[in-house]
């Protein structure tokens, strides 16, 4: 595996001069020097396959004073970094018969149901990281990432009826478009900084080139409409969504950004995993997006973690039958997944940036598809949601919600914390309690 | 649509749409197997026999990953699969060339971007380094009209149909711009060329209704039927001969569209349904991801997972070039074995590392039910999984895939004290709720555990205990073992159905619906009078309605 890294300090064009600058004080690089800068909100939704064991994720007491339980303990330098929510749960997520997996994999962020289609009449909400793109997006030059460790490339049914449209992607820019997300790192890294190298005349060239090559196909597509059906002029709608977000990055200036070298593309979950990680933290750090959906595998995985010693897949194991042989495969998983978080914690905590550190300034949710594996229930919900969300959450606690809460409230508070008005997405009834402390 | 609502009442149609509940199939495969041809009951017949036919709609149609790579390759002598980067297509109804399902997203049409690029620039300098003219057929910085003749032959082959001359004009403008920026003309015509595979005319498969809002059956006009016949057979665009039967407009005469399929068939690029259509239908491409767990299977390697794959597409291949009947994918005296797979079998070497066609008579391998691929996608990484193996051949073979547990189901114990398999899945079964599907998909699966979770024969289970292959299909058949047992699912009359509900999906890019009930009755009751011979099926299902046809959709009007 090819190493690279972040450099500490980094290279900013100007007047002639070389001049070397800390990391922090070109986070925004619209901002002279001196100004106060403004804090941007950065939201991270974080996917987890087949449930957690909850009985080894829920501390027992609540409030900042509980006892670390064994899949949270990798967490334990961060402990005043995090709330563990639970009780929570969404109810719009529960399938028509069977299809939990797939049917709470697409509700994940959008609380909304899913239709239960093989394909034709794809139906769902929109995702709450959309919601929160669609208002802070605009300010950097990618509206949100979405990102993940496995692509589609299932055969057979995905689950039950549910096309894998619903099974693979967490993010919905509308009720019928699902983003498919970038699962590998090398892509990933040339598409954030692929262009800082080049000089100010060969960009503005080629942002003319790019805006030209758009404006032809998008009147090919306009033209095109006209001549089309309902579902095909709706085909034609994502397209031109499309060109228009391209469009914004085409004219978005090249980020002065610390360009580290091109990662490799492991075949390694470990290595997959990590490398992904870094690079959230890099278009955070370097204010390339504000909001992030990651998937760690698909609805219903069952990848075989041979690493911690386990021989069968995830989804098996996660059909426990209340055995303690699957009991322990489980913990071994959602502890190896609360490590994953512990590092990008870890990562983000030490960035500094004005009024503290990159994650203070952040709201980092991790949750799964469904919460018990075996039972697929869609209530009592496995949450965290590290960060402080630039103040607006108090973090360093456990707080249980006793009363079924949806967590479409909890998206409308992170939504809150990142200066947009969610108020009525999906089931939500309101903000949620209990986040301030 | 609501003249066609009786159509789910018709059992074997219920069948074909995968719509069966599992006490509904059972009692279906004892109905159906009282006919032995799975002729229609007379009520089916009846109805179908006056009923209009209806196409079905297909939603314009994005090309996939695969479709892509093939295109490009095709259109531009590029093999670089520059779509190994675009995000994986989702799939649906088994496939991922489901237009519906096909959607995009800034991430993909940022891919294709940087793709036309990098395709437009090598295969411009590709032209200029060896004297081709795949692209360049003339010198834009010599000749001031050569940029309008480039553009228009290129949008001809990429959009696979002639440009207007407007349209032409805009994409001339690029070259204005690139002046203005003080480049030469052949960049201004490479931006051109660019755009073009940026355009939705290259990006989908666009087909056109005079009347958008018409549910009307109308033949597609040639140039569709063409793109839509070439990327069925070939996941790619038509190449000239294809393209000239279009534009001399003989291309919708059935013996013309059979004479070209059988074409198309014996050409190379009939690979693409192998790989697309048998790696999905047959599950083969899964075994790319396969991990079965190397303290149990040690013998696992990367070798074993490449032969066991190719094993399938070689078989697959086979029936297809031969023309043989699609009942041979149960059970065929051959098969195809390099020495790797041969030692994993037990059989004799074959003499090297390639593949090569196997007589396996008297031996326990012959037919897809004994292939490695096949039965070791559908194990666990640790054991085998008789429920995943019957719930293969009744969803992907007989199309009555029967749904999954509910939820606290007690799952199967694991681990030893426990019993063999076979008696664990039985105490499993005693459960009624689990009971009605279960006695759908463990007898088949019991009867291939001969096969350990790689695919290697064994006379003994994990625990010492000798294998009972011996098992009951629901309509009482009695099996010992995997011959036995393919020998009786070779007679089940839902087979040949559902082999054509198989195609025709992979065929149209869409779902199968219950309107097209009868579209089905008609393809089948022809694929079987011609002996369920696949090569034939695919001329059968070229030349049916819903394939030559299409019609718009009501209430279109915003």
């Amino acid at each position: 595996m090819k190493k690279w890294q972040l450099s500490r300090r980094t290279v900013l064009r100007g007047a002639g001069a070389v001049l070397a600058l800390p990391v922090l004080e070109q986070m925004w690089p619209s901002v002279a020097r001196g100004q106060t800068p403004p804090r941007p909100r950065r939201f991270l939704a974080w996917y987890v396959p087949c449930g957690i064991y909850m009985q080894k994720f829920t501390p027992q007491e609540v409030g900042s004073q509980y006892v670390l339980t064994p899949i949270l303990q990798p967490l334990a330098p961060h402990m005043s970094d995090y709330l563990v929510l639970t009780g929570l749960a969404n109810r719009p997520a529960q399938p028509d018969g069977p299809g939990d997996h797939a049917s709470g994999t697409g509700a994940f962020l959008t609380a909304a149901h899913p239709y239960k289609t093989q394909g034709a009449d794809i139906s769902n909400g929109i995702s709450t990281d959309q919601v929160i793109a669609n208002q802070i997006g605009q300010y950097t030059r990618f509206p949100s990432l979405q990102l993940g460790t496995r692509g589609g490339g299932s055969v057979g049914d995905c689950d039950s009826g549910y096309s894998c449209a619903y099974a693979n992607n967490i993010s919905w820019s509308g009720p019928s478009t699902p983003l498919p997300k970038e699962v590998n790192p090398q892509s990933l890294f040339d598409r954030l900084v692929g262009d800082v190298q080049q000089t100010e005349a060969q960009a503005a060239k080629r942002r003319l080139y790019q805006q030209s090559v758009l404006d032809i196909v998008r009147n090919d597509t306009n033209r095109l409409q006209a001549k089309l059906g309902r579902t095909d002029r709706r085909k034609m709608d994502e397209y031109l969504t499309s060109v228009r977000e391209i469009e914004r990055r085409v004219q978005s200036q090249t980020p002065a950004c610390p360009v580290g070298s091109s990662p490799s593309a492991p075949v390694d979950i470990r290595d997959r995993t990590t490398l992904m990680l870094d690079l959230i933290v890099l278009a955070f750090q370097c204010d390339l997006t504000r909001v992030i959906s990651f998937m760690l595998e698909n609805a219903g995985s069952n990848y075989a973690f041979d690493f911690l010693g386990l021989s069968g897949g995830h989804h098996s194991y996660s059909h426990h039958g209340t055995d303690q042989a699957n009991y322990d495969a489980l913990q071994a998983i959602d502890t190896w997944e609360m490590q994953q978080l512990a590092y990008l914690l870890g990562r983000m905590k030490s960035v500094p940036e004005p009024g503290g550190s990159l994650l203070d300034n952040s709201v980092v949710l991790l949750s799964s598809e469904i919460s018990d594996g075996d039972r697929h229930n869609h209530n009592n919900m496995p949450v965290i949601v590290a960060g402080r969300g630039g103040g607006a959450f108090a973090p360093g606690r456990h707080v249980r919600y006793d009363t079924e809460l949806p967590l479409a409230n909890l998206y409308v508070s992170i939504a809150a914390a990142c200066g947009v008005d969610a108020s009525g997405f999906g089931n939500s009834t309101g903000p949620l309690p209990g986040l301030t402390g | 649509m609501g003249h066609f609502r009786f159509w789910p009442a018709i059992p074997l149609v219920s069948a074909l749409l995968g719509l069966a509940a599992c006490s509904g199939s059972s009692k279906l495969a004892v109905e159906n197997a009282q006919p032995p041809s799975g002729a229609p009951t007379s009520t089916e017949a009846a109805i179908c026999a006056t009923a209009p036919r209806d196409p079905g709609r297909v939603t314009v149609h994005r090309l996939n990953r695969a479709e892509y790579n093939n295109t490009v390759r095709d259109l531009l002598g590029d093999t670089t699969a520059p779509a190994r980067d675009f995000p994986d297509d989702d799939s649906g109804y088994g496939f991922d060339n489901i237009a519906d399902v096909l959607s995009i997203g800034p991430l993909l049409l940022e891919k294709y971007q940087s793709a036309a690029e990098q395709l437009i620039n090598a295969a411009w300098d590709r032209d200029i380094a060896n004297g081709t003219t795949v692209v360049r057929i003339c010198d834009p910085n010599a000749d001031s009209s050569c940029a309008r003749q480039v553009l228009t032959r290129f949008a001809l082959r990429a959009w696979r149909r002639p440009a207007e001359s407007d349209e032409i004009d805009r994409y001339l403008a690029l070259v204005s711009t690139a002046s203005g920026q003080q480049d030469p003309p052949d960049a201004g015509v490479k931006l051109a060329l660019q755009a073009m595979l940026v355009s939705p005319h290259f990006l989908y498969r666009v087909e056109l209704d005079t009347n958008p809002d018409s549910p009307t059956a109308h033949p597609l006009n040639e140039r569709e039927l063409a793109s839509r016949l070439s990327y069925f057979l070939w996941s790619s665009m038509p190449d000239d001969e294809l393209t000239a039967r279009a534009s001399d407009g003989t291309l919708h005469d059935p013996a013309v569209l059979e004479q070209q399929v059988r074409r198309m068939l014996r050409d190379p690029k009939a690979a693409a349904l192998r790989q697309n259509f048998a790696g999905e239908w047959l599950y083969t491409r899964a075994v790319d991801g396969i991990q079965p767990n190397s303290s149990l299977f040690p013998t696992f390697d990367s070798a074993l997972r490449g032969a066991m794959r190719q094993e399938t597409e070689m078989f697959f291949q086979s029936l297809l070039d031969e023309n043989r009947s699609v009942l041979d994918l149960l059970g065929a005296d051959y098969t195809f074995l390099n020495d790797r797979l041969a030692d994993h079998y037990g059989l004799p070497s074959v003499g090297g590392s390639t593949l090569r066609r196997v007589v396996t008579t008297g031996t326990n391998r012959g037919g897809i039910l004994t292939q490695a691929s096949f039965l070791t996608v559908t194990s666990q990484p640790n054991r085998t999984s008789p429920v995943k193996r019957g719930k293969f051949v009744l969803g992907q073979l007989l199309c009555t895939e029967p749904p999954p547990p509910p939820p606290n189901v007690p799952p199967l114990p694991e681990g030893s004290g426990q019993g063999t398999l076979r008696q664990r899945l039985e105490a499993h079964r005693s459960n009624p709720a689990c009971a009605s599907c279960h006695s759908l998909m463990d007898p088949i699966g019991f009867g291939l555990e001969n096969f350990d979770g790689i695919g290697k024969w064994r006379d003994r289970d994990t625990d010492g205990s000798l294998i009972d292959a011996t098992g009951v299909l629901p309509d009482n058949k009695t099996f010992n073992g995997a011959k036995e047992l393919a020998a009786a699912l070779k007679t089940d009359p839902r087979l040949p159905g559902c082999v054509v509900s198989k195609v025709l999906t992979y065929a149209l890019g869409r779902g199968p619906t219950a309107a097209d009930a009868c579209a089905i009755e008609d393809i089948t009751r022809a694929f079987e009078s011609r002996g369920n011979r696949l090569a034939d099926l695919f001329v059968v299902i070229a030349t049916s309605a819903p394939f030559v046809q299409r019609r718009g959709e009501p209430g279109a009007t915003p």
